[in-house]
């Protein structure tokens, strides 16, 4: 079927945006063909609603709102799985790692391995996880966030906040488990 | 600005949202305190390691060309 030129000229600007949807919708599903399947439906809905995109807006934060909008749709039913992260306490890697006497930087940060980051940050509850992926990963503003997951700038930040702690608690237990660093040792960092 | 107000900021440092002012009296700080100093950097590695890590993934050729086929 032969497409309007609009349409294509469309449809090839939000392709340019593609491997940031994918990422977010990998990140988001933790599975490889739902994220394509996600995207796909995102994709479609994108030009099927294309009169309600504002051209020279942020089609990127555009694009990412209807996908984590249908991946909310999809997911509405384990709503349950979003616990808060309310509770989870201040937690400083930086200031843990001095008490446990590591460098943080080049004992901790240096020797973490990337799938370990990538499963921090999948562990997190999916409303926090979107705030990473989007202000950590794809350098969003906080502004074009709040807009994305249509919720004000103060909820970006606090979310964002929370989920570092989260994140910082999980490397340090990951650090802890592998031996990057002893806990309630003096010091010692296994030498290589 | 102490040091409590300091590492209340990072998080808005790290993420480039502070106004001009904000950032000017931030790296006062920073510049006279070494220990605030080397945990902004600490915050400021921790989000490059998450978007360096995060940021590897890309769409499978066949899917882009998939979606190439059902849109254009």
């Amino acid at each position: 079927m032969a497409e309007s030129p609009a349409r294509t000229a469309f449809a090839e600007e939000a392709l340019t945006h593609l491997d940031v949807l994918y990422r977010g919708a990998l990140r988001l599903t933790r599975d490889p063909d739902q994220a394509q399947d996600l995207v796909q439906e995102a994709y479609l809905r994108a030009l099927r609603y294309q009169h309600s995109y504002q051209p020279g807006t942020n089609m990127k934060a555009w694009l990412f709102a209807i996908m984590r909008n249908l991946f909310w749709d999809r997911f509405k039913g384990s709503r349950k799985e979003d616990v808060s992260l309310d509770d989870v306490g201040e937690f400083v890697l930086y200031d843990k790692l001095r008490d446990e006497g590591a460098k943080p930087e080049a004992d901790v940060l240096d020797k973490l391995a990337a799938s370990e980051v990538v499963e921090a940050v999948e562990k997190l509850p999916p409303l926090h996880r979107e705030v990473v992926l989007l202000v950590d990963v794809e350098g969003f503003s906080y502004k074009d966030a709040a807009q994305t997951l249509g919720v004000p700038i103060g909820t970006v930040m606090s979310r964002l906040h929370r989920a570092r702690q989260q994140l910082q608690r999980s490397l340090f237990d990951y650090a802890v488990e592998s031996g990057i660093v002893h806990r309630n040792g003096t010091g010692q960092v296994p030498q290589p | 600005m102490n040091c409590n107000d300091c590492v209340e900021k990072f998080d808005r440092y790290v993420d480039r949202e502070l106004n001009n002012t904000e950032v000017l009296e931030l790296k006062l700080h920073l510049e006279g305190c070494p220990p605030c100093a080397d945990q902004y950097e600490f915050q400021a590695s921790l989000k490059r390691l998450v978007k360096v890590c995060c940021d590897k993934d890309t769409a499978p050729a066949a899917f882009r060309e998939k979606l190439r086929q059902i849109l254009l």
